[in-house]
């Protein structure tokens, strides 16, 4: 690691004092607090950073940049920092400043006939949802569980939603980068001055960079194109509960053709019972032991609470007649199993809740009050090819795994089209150290487990890059040493978000040779 | 090709609860009460999340932050800037000590 000696941190926050204003600097203790994850299993102070910087304007970040890199002071962008379950606010390593773009946040254009928005880093899925809804644009967002995060920072961590748009990654059309030399860059159609399509033809001229700046440490993104769907006329919702877990692979194997062929074009998500359970009441109205809730007791909850092992709905969008076609044949996929779906149906005009488009909510956070302690979480997102044996060899792998090591198992698959994204949760208390060392543990087993069978992360915590890094090992890791010759390459400095996805700066990678 | 360039100003941050605000509280808008709304309406009113972890930890009728008997300033601005049990830390740059200091204030004179 390089410490940042605390002159030079000074002269630095000093020089950027003067750019964006003291006021929008942070110093060591406030900068800790600010930033810190408080709901990793570890002392969240052990990796705060040393200072932050909100800056308002794209020019006063190319300036922090500049500075940055003269002074060889590490920065670590964030959008709004709500990544919960994969480190919050905080950075890899503390020895950064934070570069906190909350306070660029406005919605610069939306455009109707084309369904698409261009956003700044700060603007929430609720500022956007509100923004259209306010102004009665039919256009809807896709968004995560919950809706306080950034839809700039989500769909660069190619976060995932609920809509035919929920594969947020590929909705993104556009983006105007900061490089680490402080130049501003276009990606895509926007590199050609005055471009009229820059948020409609994804690809450009020459090779297409918009994704090689996700989940990466290549550039600040300071502006992001993003194609909305337009408001369908009608959204036909199917749910189903299953009763044993054993029928996740049927069900699985039910949905597959449905996705694969474009019936099903929302991605429907498999959720078992703890997660269902844990947005109702706390753990201790089941079961007061310790240990993972016992099957028998978990049954009893499962049948008092009227709800399924395993609960999903798929979602259909569009016009009425498709919608009502589309139905009978989910319904047929689904008739060898012993379930009904329950319909419902929601008609443009009518109150959007219930429709399937995503409203501002909080209410998927309650999960870390499930255990009544100070609560944690650290999520872990293997994928799982589309089948239905590969996925319930990964659900009781990973389950047992976590009910070997005292944890419940809270999970689901949400479905892409050819793949699921399995994202499983380890909740914990915080005041526990037993249980976090549990957890820290459980967490670097499951990498190991899940990459020795041919499964690896779609994205992680920031405690994990490294080892999950290590994890996508053919050829000895050419991909991640492609990243890091990249990564000196337009990064020369060694300032952005050093070790963001296992990916080090020249500078950083002697110092640990 | 109807572009609409909206919203030159900075959007509101934080969950739509200004509908809900005005279906809460007929009332006069009192200083700090509409950041209340707006910035901690998405978890501390009736139902949100905040108010349900709460209410398994408070006496019966103080888990809605507005009907708190006793909420001192002081406590809120240390529990909305350091974070406390389920609820992260909200930092400055999101929310600014003056606007802090206007909901604690709004809390602290309640109910
Ligand atoms: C109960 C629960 C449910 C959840 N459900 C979902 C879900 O359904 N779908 C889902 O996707 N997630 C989900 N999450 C995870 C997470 O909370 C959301 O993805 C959230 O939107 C991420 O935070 P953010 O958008 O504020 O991004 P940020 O925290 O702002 O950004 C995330 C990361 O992206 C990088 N980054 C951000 N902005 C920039 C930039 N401008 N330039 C360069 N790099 C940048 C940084 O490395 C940063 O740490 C869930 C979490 C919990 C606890």
């Amino acid at each position: 690691m390089i410490a940042i000696d605390t002159a030079r941190l000074e002269q630095a926050l000093t020089r950027i004092e003067a750019i964006v204003g003291a006021q929008y600097v942070w110093r060591e203790e406030e900068a800790r607090h600010g930033y810190k994850d408080a709901m990793a299993p570890r002392d969240p102070m052990s990796y705060a950073p040393r200072g932050a910087v909100a800056p308002a304007s794209v020019e006063e970040v190319q300036a922090i940049v500049r500075v940055a890199g003269e002074l060889g002071v590490a920065l670590w962008p964030i959008s709004r920092g709500k990544n919960f379950g994969y480190g919050g606010a905080a950075p890899h390593i503390s020895d950064v400043v934070m570069l906190d773009l909350v306070r660029m946040n406005r919605i610069l254009e939306v455009n109707v006939d084309m369904g698409y928005a261009v956003v700044e880093p700060g603007v929430g899925f609720d500022d956007l949802h509100n923004h259209l809804v306010e102004n009665n644009i039919p256009l809807w967002i896709s968004a995560p569980a919950h809706t306080w995060g950034s839809v700039l920072g989500n769909a660069l961590e190619r976060g995932v939603g609920y809509t035919p748009y929920g594969e947020h990654a590929s909705k993104v059309c556009g983006l105007e980068i900061v490089t680490g030399t402080g130049e501003l860059l276009r990606t895509g159609m926007g590199a050609l001055e005055g471009a009229k399509t820059w948020q409609l033809f994804p690809y450009g001229f020459g090779p297409s960079w918009d994704a090689a700046f996700m989940q990466s440490n290549f550039g600040v993104a300071t502006k992001m194109g993003l194609w909305l769907m337009p408001e369908p006329e009608h959204t036909l919702n199917l749910a189903m509960a299953f009763d044993r877990p054993e029928d996740l692979p049927l069900g699985v194997e039910a949905l597959r053709p449905l996705k694969l062929d474009g019936t099903v074009q929302a991605n429907p998500s498999f959720g078992n019972i703890i997660r269902n359970l844990s947005v109702r009441a706390p753990r201790s109205e089941y079961y007061q032991g310790e240990g993972p809730i016992p099957a028998e007791v978990l049954e009893q909850a499962r049948i008092k609470s009227g709800v399924g092992h395993w609960n999903f709905s798929i979602r259909l969008f569009g016009d009425k007649a498709v919608n009502r076609i589309n139905a009978e044949k989910v319904k047929r996929a689904f008739a060898h199993l012993p379930y009904e779906f329950d319909v419902s149906e929601w008609h443009r005009g009518e109150p959007l809740k219930g429709s399937g488009s995503p409203t501002p909510t909080l209410a998927a956070l309650g999960v870390v009050d499930w255990l009544g302690g100070p609560g944690g979480h650290l999520t872990f997102s293997p994928v799982s090819p589309f089948t239905g044996a590969e996925a319930w060899e990964q659900y009781t792998t990973i389950r047992a795994m976590y009910e070997e090591a005292g944890f419940d198992y809270y999970g689901g698959f949400t479905a892409g089209q050819r793949y699921l994204n399995h994202i499983s949760m380890i909740l914990f208390n915080r005041n526990d150290e037993d249980m976090m060392a549990r957890a820290n543990r459980l967490f670097s087993d499951l990498i190991e487990v899940a990459a020795a069978r041919g499964w690896g992360e779609y994205r992680t915590h920031t405690l994990y890059y490294d080892q999950i890094a290590r994890s996508y090992d053919y050829n000895n890791g050419a991909l991640r040493r492609w990243n890091e010759t990249v990564k000196d390459a337009v990064d020369p400095h060694g300032i952005i978000a050093p070790g963001k996805m296992g990916i080090w700066p020249r500078r950083y990678r002697e110092v640990r040779a | 090709m109807s572009a609409l360039t909206i919203r030159s100003l900075p959007v509101v941050a934080l969950v739509g609860a200004l509908s809900l605000a005005h279906a809460a509280e007929p009332e006069a808008a009192q200083p700090g009460q509409e950041l209340f709304l707006e910035r901690c309406g998405g978890c501390h009113l009736e139902g949100g999340f905040g108010t349900r972890v709460l209410a398994r930890r408070v006496p019966e009728g103080q888990a809605e932050l507005q009907k708190r008997a006793v909420l001192p300033a002081a406590l809120i601005t240390l529990v909305v800037r350091r974070g406390l049990g389920s609820m992260p830390q909200i930092r400055e740059a999101e929310l600014s000590d003056a606007d802090l200091a206007a909901i604690a204030a709004y809390l602290e004179q309640r109910p």
